[in-house]
């Protein structure tokens, strides 16, 4: 078997755990951040424009503050025109509108200021949404991705990873990223003004911006130690919840026992115990919290008094005027809301370094069933013909669950599959869906090497019913063609017509476009076994692969089933796990599988002569079909 | 009535930290307000320099500044001590949620847990009970603001300039009604969001669910275009609030540029005449700023209250939700129990079920006496071993225990000498040994061992290196089936209980581990009564009787050779099985 040429590379068994694992955690990944501008690539001409668009905005915001302070202040109340403090123009605006529309000075200010009022207004808003609009669009985009490719991954892989964990990346993880990428937006929105209020402040008085500046490094000292000191409690902080978490879903899954076990003074001191722990860890991250969040905004209001105090002199020195001292007073908001801002943005953009990375991780995660590098070509239609060649599987690497098993169904036979639970049956078929590489063994369809064939081909070719098979919210119809454009309406109804479904789906009130809810609650077990023989139906396979259902159904249902099901079979290689006395009466061959292995083989009525493993079974299990009506009562809870 | 007011009680109860809050936020406004004033003063202090007038007050600018910086240290001090009373007020608030929401599904039965599932009471514990620490931690803040922004900021003004004030004043409520128009659009439109991420949730799900069923049908493709109109459709939604939000933001201080330009029009005017100080000017600048502070912050706490008032409501569903079982006072049934059960028409059915589990069954059990129950799926087997143990309680009928109506007896005396071994074995994610010794954790380690040899899996834990430490469960070892059985019967054996009840706990246990179980229970239970539910008739030829049930009905009672002679349901079970045990020997 070890020149087989097409064994996968199986030496590394994937890690799964890996999935769930904390990544590097939350630090600094440029590589992160230059990986999601490819999503923002495509709308780089909407982010140009946004970026344009706040550094007009911010221009007419500051110059809203030279209006008041230069021009009211200095020009109009104090009369102070000699200044050399710069007013970019606005004074000798002032008073060319001022003798050219003849109204005073005071009225001319005001309208100079309403009109820059509109500007930011307008065009901060534009600026908004042409950003907000991009990121969104961006990571849209790569969400589609990510579900494109989780699409695609292997059943190995939902075999091992939960899908509540896979589902939060597409939906809280993305969330994350569209916090931060806001986050950062908004961040240039604060900074274009705070570059521009610098410049104009250094060309106002270059000392007093520079004592001033001296404040950002507070700012930025003041959250490191901020950091470094709650890193560690916001860890416990966390901990302490999940272990919160974890404690009360235990207790609920496993209530009966906690109650029979007369637990519950116990356990609820334990839950107290961990509920205290974690309310003494919030208590010292609020402590610490709060007295970052008033210290920063304390800050600029420190700059108010040192621009008051260095001001002073100044003006009587002659070196500022007084709405020079004013301008400053008016661009502290300016100065620090932003290096405030960014010490905030600093623990979303950290948060979502985690989720980025959660992303990337999926995207990245290649695990895929191998497909053949040169796909076989099939015929359009295959005879039908199934080998399976000395097949090995274990799906974990120690844990053999199919061991050398070998059987041959003819083109159009019909081989019912029995055997004990844990025996393999639904392993053997979910080989044969090519939901699994297996590297031991061959399968042949029409002779041709299942593992050479593209997968999708596969598909096509055998329909699958899973006994647990999966019912789409959607219409009745959607759940047919399950959105296939392929499939009309009318194969459709006529596949449900084969199947014995028409019947039920006519009666209800809106017939094929009647709503299912998720998992068809609104169906009983026989109908939704019908529906999937009507999707399978309609995608018209040329073999059928079943996992016939074991729950009772009524009689009546049963035997549209197995009707049903007779006329799904017809013409077609079926392959049956089978539950029912009738199915393996009518299938041409039997195949009793236990603990992996070919136990034995051959026609219903032989085998219960040669008294073996299937007589056994056969007694044990299988019920004539019409008995079976009275079982299907409440079941036990 | 309205939810929230449900949350009074548990604020009433830190009402002196809710109101130090109150009175911090004050202080710290008022020092917040005298840094603007002090900063008014500073401007006018340099203005009087320009023009050689006199100091305002006769204040020197030194003064002003150690002014303004002591208020800023004192408005520090106060803002941050506030804040941590509330904040610290929500911690405590939801330290007492959870804790009320534990206390009060341990009282709850099977038909609670059945309506309002695992994951539903874990949102509940987590995600609503968050909502209202966040409510009372920031929502207050937001109630703070409303009252003080507005408060300060207009008795500031008014003690300026009577004349300025009431000029800006009718722009005000134009302002508190765009406030009020644009949140309850938020609210529509944060509603839609949720909606659309909730959709995007579920699909997502249902999918990834149905991935088998997608992959095996070939419809990949077809199901990420089916995607794209969910996740379209959630951006759009997105982009829609994002929209209105920003709307908000950009009107909210274009109206206010109105009443800035009173106070630039108006205000020059006063301060070109000598009514007003320059400082003044800047001063009702600074003072309309915070009275606009609680517009911008409306639409933030609409839709604050609004989710917090659902996930109160859903947090009372289960606070209010009356146990199906009530407990029975203390000393009206024996307090040692011997196990003799008398079913007396007793019948049972489910909430919600049509037909009857069981349907006037009557039977004796005597004291030491091992019983078997057999029956087929859905026969009122696990039911009736409920009743036994009253996680279900009798409707009609009666059952007696040692003579007394079972419902006499409180359930801590009844449970505390009943064990049971459940059909689905739940283990713990703690060491295997605590598992077993479940009822009692300060039991010896050597009963433990007993108990785990007893149940035949002793030396399955001698072969984990940590032998009885062995973490379980999810962050653990994963047993198998057999195994999580095995201890999940060590945990009913370890107890040593008057009455053992074993639900069908054998199923994953091959039939010669079974035996051998069986063989030590005989001499383990001499003298003490068992119940026992097995399908397998080797196992139950083991017992003193056997009670054969069918749709809920006693068929057939008696010793096993006593069953095979009646030649009924019994008889033909055992024929099946041991045919097949024959032939699988001989095969």
């Amino acid at each position: 078997m070890e020149n087989k040429p097409n064994k996968p590379q199986s030496a590394a068994p994937r890690d799964h755990a890996m999935f769930d694992a904390d990544l590097s955690g939350a630090v600094l990944n440029f590589q992160l951040l230059t990986r999601i501008l490819r999503w923002l690539r495509p709308y780089r001409i909407r982010l140009w424009v946004s970026g344009a668009l706040v550094l007009i905005a911010s221009f007419a915001a500051v110059l809203m503050e030279v209006v008041i302070s230069r021009v009211l202040v200095d020009y109009i109340i104090v009369g102070d025109v000699d200044s050399p403090m710069p007013d970019l123009g606005l004074i000798d605006l002032t008073k060319s509108l001022e003798v050219s529309l003849g109204i005073p000075a005071l009225y001319v200010a005001g309208g100079l200021f309403f009109f820059l009022m509109t500007i930011v207004g307008v065009l901060g808003h534009w600026h908004r949404l042409t950003l907000i609009d991009a990121i969104v669009k961006a990571l849209r985009d790569l969400r589609q991705d990510l579900f494109a490719h989780l699409e695609s991954r292997p059943s190995s892989f939902y075999d091992r990873v939960p899908v509540g964990r896979i589902m939060t990346r597409v939906t809280n993880d993305v969330e994350a990223l569209y916090e931060m990428l806001r986050g950062l937006g908004s961040l240039v929105g604060e900074f274009v003004p705070f570059f521009v209020a610098l410049t104009i402040m250094l060309s106002t008085s270059v000392k007093l911006t520079l004592i001033l500046l001296m404040l950002v490094p507070v700012v930025g000292f003041a959250t490191y130690f901020f950091r470094k000191a709650t890193r560690e409690i916001f860890r416990q902080v966390r901990n302490s919840v999940s272990a919160l978490n974890q404690f009360l879903q235990e207790n609920l899954s496993g209530m009966q026992v906690v109650q029979l076990s007369q637990r519950q003074d116990r356990n609820r001191a334990a839950y107290t115990a961990i509920n205290q722990e974690n309310l003494a860890q919030e208590n010292r991250s609020i402590n610490l919290t709060t007295y970052y969040g008033a210290f920063n905004d304390s800050l600029a209001s420190v700059g108010l008094g040192m621009i008051i105090f260095y001001g002073g002199g100044a003006v009587v020195q002659d070196e500022m005027s007084l709405g020079g001292v004013i301008l400053f007073t008016r661009f502290m908001n300016m100065l620090f809301t932003p290096v405030v801002l960014l010490g905030e943005q600093l623990n979303v953009l950290f948060r979502a370094m985690a989720s980025g990375e959660r992303i990337f991780q999926a995207l990245d995660w290649d695990e895929q069933i191998r497909e053949p590098e040169h796909p076989a070509r099939l015929p359009e239609r295959l005879s039908g013909h199934v080998e399976f060649r000395n097949v090995f599987f274990g799906y974990r690497p120690d844990e053999p669950v199919l061991k050398d098993v070998s059987v041959v169904v003819e083109a159009g036979k019909k081989l019912a599959i029995v055997g004990p639970t844990g025996s393999g049956k639904s392993t053997l078929i979910r080989l044969l869906g090519r939901f699994y590489d297996f590297p031991d063994g061959m399968i042949f369809l029409d002779h041709i090497d299942l593992q050479a064939i593209a997968s999708k081909d596969v598909r096509r070719r055998i329909g699958v019913v899973l006994q647990d098979f999966h019912i789409f919210s959607g219409s009745i119809l959607d759940n047919i063609t399950l959105s296939d454009p392929r499939i009309s309406r009318e194969r459709a109804i006529s596949a449900a017509k084969t199947v014995n479904a028409h019947a039920f789906i006519e009666a209800l009130p809106e017939g094929y476009d009647a709503p299912l809810v998720e998992r068809g609650a609104n169906l009983s077990q026989g109908q939704r076994q019908l529906l999937a023989f009507a999707r399978v139906l309609a995608a018209d396979p040329e073999i059928l692969v079943l996992d016939e259902a074991t729950a009772s159904i009524d009689t009546e249902t049963e035997i549209l089933i197995q009707d049903g099901l007779r006329r799904l079979m017809a013409g077609r290689t079926s392959i049956l796990i089978a539950h029912r006395l009738q199915t393996i009466q009518e299938a041409d061959h039997v195949l009793v599988l236990a603990e992996g292995r070919v136990q034995e083989y051959g026609s219903h009525e032989s085998l219960l002569a040669a008294d073996g493993l299937y007589k056994t079974l056969h007694d044990l299990q299988f019920q004539d079909a019409a008995s079976i009506n009275s079982d299907a009562s409440v079941d036990e809870h | 009535m309205n939810a929230l007011l449900r949350l009074v009680p548990y604020i009433a109860r830190y009402r002196w930290q809710v109101v130090g809050g109150f009175v911090g936020f004050f202080l710290a406004r008022f020092f917040e307000v005298s840094t603007y004033y002090g900063v008014a003063l500073g401007i006018d202090a340099i203005a009087s320099l320009v023009n050689g007038t006199s100091l305002p007050y006769g204040l020197r600018i030194t003064d002003i500044v150690i002014g303004i910086v002591a208020a800023v240290a004192l408005r520090f001090i106060f803002v941050a001590r506030a804040r941590q009373a509330f904040r610290r007020v929500g911690q405590q608030i939801s330290f007492d949620l959870r804790e009320q929401l534990f206390a009060s599904v341990l009282v709850q039965g099977q038909g609670f847990f059945g309506k309002i599932g695992v994951g539903d009471l874990m949102t509940r514990a987590i995600q609503d009970i968050a909502l209202v620490q966040r409510l009372i931690a920031f929502g207050l803040i937001q109630v703070v603001i409303m009252i003080y922004a507005p408060l300060f900021g207009m008795t500031a003004m008014l003690f300026k300039s009577v004349s300025l004030t009431l000029l800006i004043l009718p722009l005000l409520p134009i302002l508190y009604l765009y406030a009020q128009f644009v949140a309850k659009q938020m609210a529509v439109s944060s509603q839609r969001v949720q909606e659309s991420l909730s959709e995007l949730a579920a699909h997502t799900q249902e999918n990834l669910s149905g991935i088998r069923t997608v992959q095996a049908q070939a419809q990949e493709e077809n199901e990420i275009q089916r995607f794209f109109e969910t996740n379209n459709q959630y951006s759009g939604a997105f982009y829609e609030q994002a929209r209105i939000n920003s709307l908000m933001t950009a009107w909210t201080p274009w109206l206010t540029a109105l009443a800035q330009l009173a106070i630039i029009v108006y205000g020059g005017h006063l301060v070109m005449i000598g009514e007003l100080s320059v400082g003044d000017l800047i001063f009702f600048l600074a003072c309309l700023n915070m009275l606009l502070q609680p517009i911008r912050m409306a639409g933030f706490f609409i839709t604050m209250l609004a989710r917090a008032k659902v996930g109160v409501t859903r947090l009372c569903e289960v606070f209010d939700a009356v146990p199906e079982i009530t407990d029975a006072p203390k000393g009206t049934a024996p307090t040692k129990i011997v196990g003799a059960f008398e079913f007396n028409q007793v019948s049972y059915c489910y909430p919600g079920s049509l037909q009857p589990s069981l349907t006037e069954v009557s039977f004796n059990v005597l004291p030491g006496e091992s019983i078997g129950i057999v029956g087929r799926v859905g026969s009122g087997k696990s039911t009736l071993l409920k009743l036994c143990t009253r996680m279900l309680d009798v409707e009609s009928g009666t059952l007696f225990l040692d003579g007394a109506p079972i419902k006499d007896y409180p359930l801590g005396q009844l449970r505390a000498q009943i064990a049971q071994v459940l059909q689905d074995p739940f283990l713990f994610g703690e060491p295997l040994g605590d598992n077993i010794s479940y009822d009692d954790p300060d039991r010896a380690l050597e009963q433990v061992w007993d108990a785990a040899d007893a149940a035949a899996l002793a030396s399955t834990v001698r072969g984990f290196p940590e032998e009885m430490k062995t973490l379980v469960g999810e962050r653990g070892v994963t047993l198998s089936g057999g195994q999580k059985q095995r201890a999940a019967l060590a945990r009913g054996l370890i107890r040593h209980a008057p009455v053992l009840i074993l639900d069908d706990c054998f199923s994953a246990v091959d039939t010669e581990t079974e035996e051998h179980i069986l063989s030590r229970l005989k001499a383990l239970r001499a003298g003490k009564t068992t119940l026992l539910v097995s399908h397998r008739v080797s196992t139950l030829r083991h017992t003193d009787r056997i009670f054969v049930l069918d749709e809920g009905r006693l068929v057939e009672a008696g010793h096993h050779d006593e069953l095979i002679a009646l030649d009924g349901l019994y008889a033909e079970l055992e024929r099946l099985q041991t045919q097949g045990v024959q032939d699988q020997a001989i095969g």
